[in-house]
């Protein structure tokens, strides 16, 4: 049989979103691919400079849908350099606690998503249901389960309710124990090897060349996080590690992701304990009145107001899950942002994608796009 | 002995009987004749063989349905009907209601024939197998090579219903399913002729007799793995469900079929896995024979051998649904570099052991007894 | 906190009246050159001062002129830098970054779609995000989100 375009997408079980990767087999050989994107362009940051600072958030939770509390706390940094605003530290306690259950729900979410694709049925169900779990804590403070508008410039919007400390540490033990399962149940597997190993290699130059960063980059055996390299936040008060893999491929990748969520809970339970023992405010008392009164609903008429405040420019970078993120603000003083500018990791990822598809069967498209963690909110924004 | 062609013979000859009773001489005597009885006994036959079989099907397929459920921290399907046992009665009436679709460029022919081509030669299967004493349509000489041959028709039809709805998907899951498909045919009929040795029969109903005294598995434990991969190839189930690769060719073979033509494929794929567990239960299992330390009671009430018979079943069922829910799938070249380089060998050294079996008269565990491997 | 040898490497290459490093908090420093220079400049960031890793290339239209603006990262300095180019908005022209940085590729396709600005000798120039043939630059000001629309409704006659 000659060669082929054949389309993965825009809907295929595959692409876990909506796009589209068009690839060229000869028999079951990949000899090109090439990656169209687009279908869920929703102008995001076009209408970030209609709405107001705060009512952006909302845009954010919209960017990655399984990854929320991240792109808020990357939109939320570069919005406060901009607008010259202090937090409170136990707003960055918070934030650090949130951006790190959203991370183990992400990377849940890609753990059901993966597994399912090399055509594991039963963890995918058990990884649906742990993330279910952290999705309740989270409705507990924030009310929402997937989008929370949940931080404010200045602050978080509200604090824990009672008791909650205590139920976010069982739910921690409860994960750590899970995570056990879920080793075995892919590890343990030859199938899984057979399946996984030596597929998708993307080494650390090439990475960095391309543009791939997160786990695609750890796993090639760079210790980069943004965590530790240019703490944000109160990273640079907490214990953790960067786990890091040499081998590359979709296996490695699997390893760095289990190892960060263990690293995660880590984070999570130093966080916890410090915002037991140090109550006190959430919010910036001292906001300007157009950034809203912290509990004030999103639209609230102070925001009509003509202010004249100092223009800056804010740039911010987080590690979100699926790797680096970057958001450029540029505050020219008006009520809304002049232009913002979100750097999606995944956007970068899927933008090498020649680089470890081709060559590999048709059979590992799915294993090895699996393993790069796609969003597509974040990279059609 | 009670057989089902005698009960299906009695059901129909009764009432005409009666009937006749009351009716003018050369009408009656039309009407009980003996071949209009036989042949309308045979329909009768049919009819509950059909129903039984059908039935079957779908409790294995709502058995799967439970059981992948609890395997994954669910319940499965629990709302129509006690414990969702007519569920999938419910979601067979929904399918046939649905409008089947062809695409523009598909072969009319092709597009409608292979569906009901592989559903039928799924069925007949069923009439060849003897579930117990008296079940089988008639004592077949070759009943087993006769099994084998039916069964081995479907990557044919698959490949026909992919080619012919021209879609790239279908084309890339058919072309896969023939080749594993053919691929596993050969470990198959090799790990059968080591039963074949054992017992100096094709005649299914000779060969579960010759396991009354021990089952074949135990000689041939090398042949029964053989048999099981195989059987799990052959009917497209997971680690080797690739031909419908859900994750990366859709749905594979299957993708443009809707409704009631996908409610065939899909029917018919569980029949082939319930024929599969029947051929693997016939062969190594013992069939509806159960072992002497068993007491009389268990194994003398009414239709006690097809009581033994479907437990068997459902129980090697319930292995492959445990191996459905904890492995993943392999790949196309993985695959069949294990068929051709591992199950080959494997059931060629596994005639070596039979044939060691009937020459040595003896068994490893059991001991050298009189009767092993004497046909 | 200025990469001080950055700043001296780069004046050492073109003095400073065509390029000139500015504070940028939390960065290394936000370079203003001359958009002619930005291969070269380029080239000096990743062979020289080791900014292996293109981050991310944005288009800003400031209405007279457009900006082009990078972030790189490097993993010796764990330091970003940005480097900003301006462009008029008539000549939205700029050499394009792919041959020295292969990841800047979907960034400028996705500047070229939304800001409207060109990348000479880019290698794939297509659409990204938008359709294809698409002939609006939606991230310019010039574009409107709140054009006033009319809407004919028409009504059914049953």
């Amino acid at each position: 049989m000659s060669e082929m375009w054949i389309n993965m997408g825009p809907q295929h079980p595959m692409t876990h979103g909506l796009w589209n990767l068009r690839v060229k087999i000869d028999g079951e050989i990949v000899v090109d691919v090439d990656a169209e994107m687009g279908y869920l362009h929703r102008g995001i940051e076009k209408i970030s400079e209609d709405r107001h600072y705060n009512e952006v958030i909302t845009l954010m939770d919209r960017c990655c849908y399984v990854a929320g509390m991240a792109w808020e706390h990357l939109y939320i940094l570069a919005a406060e350099e901009a607008l010259h605003v202090t937090v409170p530290e136990r707003a960055l306690y918070i934030r650090v606690m949130s951006e790190e259950f959203q991370r183990v729900a992400s990377h849940l979410m890609w753990y059901a998503a993966f597994v399912q694709d090399i055509g594991l049925l039963t963890p995918f169900l058990y990884g649906m249901r742990d993330r279910d779990l952290i999705l309740d804590l989270f409705q507990s403070y924030t009310g929402g389960r997937m989008t929370y508008e949940y931080m404010r410039v200045g602050g978080v919007r509200n604090d824990m309710p009672p008791g909650f400390t205590d139920r976010a540490r069982k739910l921690c033990t409860w994960l750590i124990d899970r995570f056990k399962e879920y080793d075995t149940l892919c590890l343990a597997s030859t199938i899984f090897h057979k399946r996984c190993d030596n597929i998708g290699v993307l080494k650390a130059a090439a990475c960095r060349k391309h543009g791939v960063t997160g786990p695609m980059l750890r796993s090639a055996g760079v210790k980069a996080d943004i965590r530790k390299d240019r703490p944000y936040a109160a990273y640079d008060r907490v214990e953790f590690d960067v786990p890091v893999q040499q081998d590359a491929d979709v296996t490695a990748r699997y390893l760095i992701r289990m190892e960060e969520m263990r690293q995660s809970i880590r984070i999570i339970r130093q966080t916890l304990d410090w915002l037991d023992a140090h109550p006190g405010p959430v919010i910036a008392p001292q906001l300007p009145r157009w950034l809203g009164a912290p509990y004030a609903p999103i639209g609230n008429e102070g925001y009509l107001l003509k202010r004249n405040y100092p223009h800056g420019l804010g740039f911010s970078a987080i590690e979100e899950p699926h790797g680096e993120a970057l958001a450029y603000l540029v505050n020219d003083g008006g009520e809304h942002p002049y232009r913002v500018k979100f750097k999606s990791p995944v956007f970068a990822n899927i933008s090498a994608v020649r680089e470890y598809v081709v060559g590999y069967h048709v059979a590992d498209i799915p294993p090895i796009m699996g393993s790069v963690d796609i969003c597509v909110g974040e990279v059609d924004r | 002995m009670l057989s089902l062609y005698s009960v299906a013979y009695d059901l129909i000859s009764i009432p005409l009987t009666a009937i006749a009773a009351h009716l003018p001489a050369p009408l009656s005597a039309w009407l009980v004749n003996t071949t209009l009885l036989n042949v309308l006994g045979a329909l009768v036959f049919c009819a509950i063989l059909l129903g039984a079989s059908m039935i079957n099907t779908i409790m294995l397929i709502w058995f799967e349905r439970k059981m992948l459920g609890r395997f994954m921290d669910r319940r499965g399907a629990m709302h129509v009907g006690f414990a969702g046992l007519l569920q999938n009665f419910a979601d067979g009436l929904k399918l046939f209601r649905k409008n089947t679709r062809r695409p523009k460029d598909a072969d009319f022919v092709g597009f409608y024939a292979a569906p009901t081509a592989y559903m039928v030669s799924s069925l007949v299967m069923f009439a060849i197998l003897p579930v117990s004493t008296g079940w089988s349509a008639g004592a077949l000489p070759l009943s087993l090579l006769l099994a084998l041959v039916v069964f081995s028709f479907a990557p044919l039809f698959i490949f026909l219903s992919a080619w012919s709805s021209a879609n790239k998907y279908s084309l890339l899951g058919g072309m896969r399913s023939a080749a594993q498909m053919i691929a596993y045919e050969v470990p198959i009929l090799l790990a059968v002729v080591a039963v074949v040795v054992l017992s100096g029969s094709f005649d299914l109903t000779t060969i579960v007799y010759e396991q009354q005294n021990y089952w074949f598995w135990a000689p041939l434990f090398l042949a029964l793995i053989v048999f099981v991969a195989g059987m799990l190839a052959e009917m497209e189930r997971i680690p080797f469900d690739l031909p419908e690769a859900e994750a990366e060719l859709v749905e594979g073979w299957n993708t443009e079929f809707g409704g009631m033509l996908f409610a065939f494929f899909m029917l018919a794929d569980y029949v082939r896995a319930l024929v599969g567990c029947f051929l693997i239960v016939l062969l190594f299992l013992g069939g509806w024979t159960m072992p002497g330390w068993v007491p009389a009671s268990a194994t003398s009430f009414p239709l006690a051998g097809i009581f033994w018979f479907m437990l068997k079943t459902y129980l090697v069922f319930g292995v492959f649904i445990w191996i459905r829910a904890s492995l993943p799938r392999v790949r196309t070249d993985q695959l069949l570099r294990v068929g051709w380089m591992r199950m080959v060998p494997l059931s060629l050294l596994s005639i070596v052991l039979a044939v060691a079996v009937v020459l040595t008269k003896c068994l490893p565990v059991i001991g050298c007894v009189p009767g092993i491997g004497g046909g | 906190m200025v990469g001080e040898d950055i700043g001296e490497r780069l004046a050492g290459h073109w003095g400073t009246d065509r390029l000139h490093i500015e504070p940028f908090p939390g960065t290394a420093g936000k370079v203003r050159f001359d958009p002619a220079l930005v291969l070269d400049v380029l080239r000096v960031m990743r062979d020289e001062l080791q900014f292996a890793h293109l981050a991310m290339v944005a288009g800003i239209d400031w209405e007279k002129h457009r900006e082009v603006l990078y972030a790189l990262w490097s993993d010796e300095r764990k330091q970003y830098i940005l480097l900003s180019a301006d462009i008029p908005a008539e000549a939205a022209h700029i050499e394009s970054a792919s041959s020295i940085y292969p990841s800047a590729n979907w960034h400028e396709r996705e500047a070229w779609e939304l800001v409207g600005i060109t990348f000479d000798h880019h290698p794939d120039l297509r659409h990204l995000l938008t359709p294809d043939g698409y002939k609006f630059h939606p991230l310019l000001r010039s574009f409107k989100l709140h054009e006033p629309e009319t809407l004919e409704v028409k009504r059914r006659d049953v």
